[in-house]
């Protein structure tokens, strides 16, 4: 298991009155590998969650271990820079982290913060442009010249160009428009397969959560809900209603016709068996 | 951040954060003018007495107008440094080796720290008792008769509100920023002088390119909405003068007058 | 009755680059369009040319008989009210009842009759009882609740959305989708949505697709959506229920064209109980 979570606790501005528990004695293992998505309602305590991964935000109670590093509440831990370029972190809307000259500069900015020569980042970036699905010869040009969706990729190799082991994304597709929605979604499950990156995926899109995860982590009001992978996760509705979660449309057509006098299996998930599905039960009737 | 007590508005129940926002503008003037009449340590008595009354009728706590001072403590030891090197005033109090402290030098000390921790006090009161927009729409209103003169109280009002209303905004926006850029090995602590320059960068350049786009994105939305910055509007929030307020500034008067008198006196 | 015309629209921020070229379409009164196309194909820039925002270098907007211009700029506005994408950015107000009285004070609405307006308008949204509530207190979605509030306050005759939802969580999209079916549903309002959202497309009456900056298809959702190849290649989404009827014919299955998931629904389960 690269990442636990024992009884880890935050509180955010403990000992005043402004003090507010986020997260409440979590405990979670995430699987090496795979593709986690982290789900939950606004609020609910998942960015917290994630934000503990690279140490950005510490334990006020408990601990977690990512990969050979143990976290506790009790001591202040030092050297978090091995663990930072480890854990590579994409907030939300990260193409506001750009402020290079050229896009290989800022992509190369955080492999040289992690101590490597400025020679070898610049051609990591390169190398990282591709990756991402951008010509090299946008190497040269300002970042702020791009549209969003490309910015957004840039910003995407300069986490990548740290080469991290585990890949941490706060809804990276947030605003794209479909097409890049599904580019990206895609980028995600090659760097997975191919690259054998870890990747905790935190997102609103439960499309996304059925065809891209294999794992789904559920945070509900700084309690961890369910974690389970994703067949078990959609075979029952009356748990995604609990959630407040509305299914994605195979399922809810799934359910809608089983209300309606079908008889179809729990275990659907993909298009084209629902249909087969569909069509067999509509064609024995004949 | 939320530990900040300076400048930061508390919703309480009392007859201080009742009172019409101008009021207490006028009054918080007229006791700084106070402040500077050099009416001796009586005075400052006086005054401390006023402020003291002022902070329980407010029902704010000490402990908050405290805190309040806090970021002020650095400047206060600061000047005393420079007084006691500077000030050879009144008699010696006593001396380690070639350095000598004069009784003069402590007294000047005092008065300023005493004046400079009564103006925090007052000015601490009235942002805790009147709410940022309020104060702003005092500040248009007592602006208003320099219109005549070509200023622009309007303007000046609606760009104090808008930065009132920005500033929680950009605050997150910085600590987002800050905490990507984290992500991207950047210490803000240690490092040589040009990789703290390169971290400053990296957390300025993109809080100024979004800081624009939040600019113009609220132009437009001003604009579609029918703003029209020299066209006239009507108001919302109308303040109105009451019974207690023309009692509130009568009694600050009279406090002015007071201090002057004794001054004249001594 | 066409409530908006464009004729040969075109704009562009630098001389060489056509954001907008030649572009040419009408909205009928009390009717729901959507306007789609991928980022960047002009959608929000043609938005902003309509409520004047922007200049056109060329072509004419009009709007019932105005022929927008300098001189009527005001005019228009006062008839067509905006929703813009950033729920932080339009948030003017110090709070919620300011908010909403923005639009008034600029309108020159008598201060004391301002009060019953604003209650009026933050319960049509069901925000009544965060009048006094802070931005900083407020989801997203409830702050684009009040950004239509402070729109309907001003009594406009046409609403646009400009991705209105798309930085919304599920919940905050739910409410905001909602709300302007309701609003469309209640009144008379000419209804403009710039959306991502494939199945509202299927739900509204009339489609504009475009793409850098032309306007490809125009049509009834039917006329639009059937074109699936074109919108694909156009990197654009197809509805759910259109990829599921073409599994479904793979199987063997043929069923009646449809662009909603109540429709196919319905069509299943009727050939489901014929048989």
């Amino acid at each position: 298991m690269p990442i636990t979570f024992e009884k880890l606790t935050h509180e955010y501005n403990a000992d005043t009155p402004f003090a507010y528990l986020a997260l409440d004695a979590i405990d979670l293992s995430i699987e090496e590998g795979k593709i986690t998505a982290i789900i939950g309602e606004t609020g609910s305590g998942k960015s917290t969650l994630v934000q503990h991964l690279n140490a950005l935000l510490l334990p006020t109670k408990g601990s977690l271990t990512v990969l050979d590093r143990t976290i506790t509440a009790d001591e202040k831990p030092k050297q978090l820079k091995e663990l930072r370029k480890r854990v590579g972190l994409v907030f939300q809307f990260p193409e506001y982290q750009l402020f290079e000259e050229t896009i290989a500069q800022d992509i190369a900015f955080g492999p040289r913060n992690f101590g490597m020569s400025e020679e070898a980042a610049l051609k990591q970036a390169q190398k990282m442009l591709q990756v991402v699905g951008l010509s090299e010869d946008y190497s040269e040009r300002s970042p702020f010249e791009l549209s969003g969706g490309q910015k957004r990729r840039v910003a995407i190799a300069g986490i990548l160009a740290m080469d991290p082991d585990v890949l941490v994304l706060d809804e990276p597709a947030a605003g794209l428009d479909p097409q890049g929605a599904k580019d990206m979604m895609e980028l995600f499950v090659r760097l997975n397969k191919e690259y054998h990156k870890t990747i905790l995926l935190v997102t609103h899109d439960m499309e996304h959560v059925l065809t891209y995860c294999d794992h789904v982590v559920v945070v509900d009001n700084g309690h961890i809900a369910q974690t389970c992978d994703k067949q078990q996760f959609f075979k029952d509705s009356t748990l995604l209603k609990k959630l407040r979660i509305n299914p994605p449309a195979v399922i809810r057509l799934r359910d809608e016709l089983n209300q309606r006098g079908f008889s179809l299996p729990c275990d659907l998930l993909d298009m084209d068996t629902l249909a087969k599905a569909i069509a067999d039960e509509v064609k024995d009737h004949e | 951040m939320n530990n900040i007590a300076l400048g930061r508005y508390l919703p309480i129940d009392s007859c201080i954060h009742k009172l019409d926002p101008r009021t207490k503008i006028i009054a918080l003037i007229l006791m700084m003018v106070a402040i500077f009449i050099p009416a001796g340590w009586l005075g400052y008595l006086v005054i401390g007495t006023a402020v003291f009354t002022l902070t329980m009728l407010a029902k704010l706590k000490f402990s908050f107008l405290w805190r309040s001072m806090k970021p002020m403590l650095f400047m206060l030891v600061f000047l005393l440094i420079i007084n006691v090197l500077v000030i050879h005033d009144g008699t010696v109090l006593f001396t380690i080796g070639s350095f000598a402290l004069y009784s003069g030098a402590l007294s000047q000390t005092l008065y300023i720290v005493v004046r400079l921790m009564l103006m925090i006090m007052l000015t601490t009161v009235l942002t805790a008792t009147t709410k940022p927009l309020d104060l702003t729409l005092g500040i248009e209103d007592l602006l208003s008769p320099f219109k005549v003169i070509h200023v622009p109280s309007h303007e000046i009002a609606m760009m104090i509100s808008i930065a009132l209303r920005f500033i929680p905004t950009l605050i997150e926006e910085t600590q987002r920023i800050m905490k990507a850029q984290a992500s991207r090995g950047v210490d803000m602590e240690e490092g040589s002088l040009k990789e703290k320059i390169l971290a400053i960068l990296s957390l300025i350049v993109p809080l100024f390119v979004s800081a624009f786009q939040h600019a113009d994105d609220l132009a437009n939305a001003m604009e579609a909405r029918g703003y029209v910055p020299d066209r006239p509007r009507t108001r919302y929030k109308q303040l109105k003068m009451q019974g207690k307020d023309y009692i509130t500034l009568i009694i600050v008067v009279l406090l002015l007058s007071g201090l002057v008198s004794m001054a004249w006196l001594l | 009755m066409k409530k908006i015309q464009v004729s040969h629209l075109s704009f562009g921020y630098d001389k060489e680059k056509k954001v907008i070229h030649d572009a040419s379409f009408a909205i009928e009164a009390g009717s729901y369009t959507t306007i789609i196309g991928h980022n960047g194909s002009g959608k929000s820039t043609i938005a902003k040319l309509m409520i004047g925002l922007l200049e056109s270098d060329s072509g004419v907007i009009t709007v019932d008989d105005l022929e927008l211009s300098e001189a009527n700029i005001h005019e228009i506005r006062d008839r067509i009210g905006i929703v813009f994408q950033n729920p932080d950015n339009q948030f003017i107000g110090a709070s919620v009842a300011d908010d909403i009285a923005f639009g008034l004070e600029n309108h020159q609405v008598p201060s004391e009759e301002m009060q019953d307006i604003i209650e009026e308008f933050a319960d049509r949204v069901h925000m009544r009882k965060f009048l006094n509530s802070e931005p900083t207190k407020l989801s997203g979605g409830q702050k684009q609740r009040v950004a239509i509030a402070g729109v309907l306050a001003m009594k406009p005759q046409i609403i646009i959305f400009d991705e209105a939802t798309s930085m919304l969580d599920p919940q905050g999209k739910a409410e905001i989708n909602a709300l302007i079916q309701d609003i469309h549903a209640k009144s008379n309002l000419t209804i403009i949505s710039i959306t991502h959202d494939i199945e509202e497309v299927a739900h509204s009456d009339h489609v504009i697709v475009l793409d850098q900056g032309n306007i490809v298809l125009d049509g009834t959702p039917e006329e639009v959506l059937f074109h699936e190849q074109e919108l694909i290649d156009l990197k654009l989404d197809i509805p759910f229920a259109l990829k599921l009827q073409h599994a479904l014919e793979e199987q063997g299955l043929q069923t009646k064209p449809c662009t909603t998931m109540e429709g196919v629904v319905d069509e299943l389960c009727r050939l489901h109980l014929k048989n």
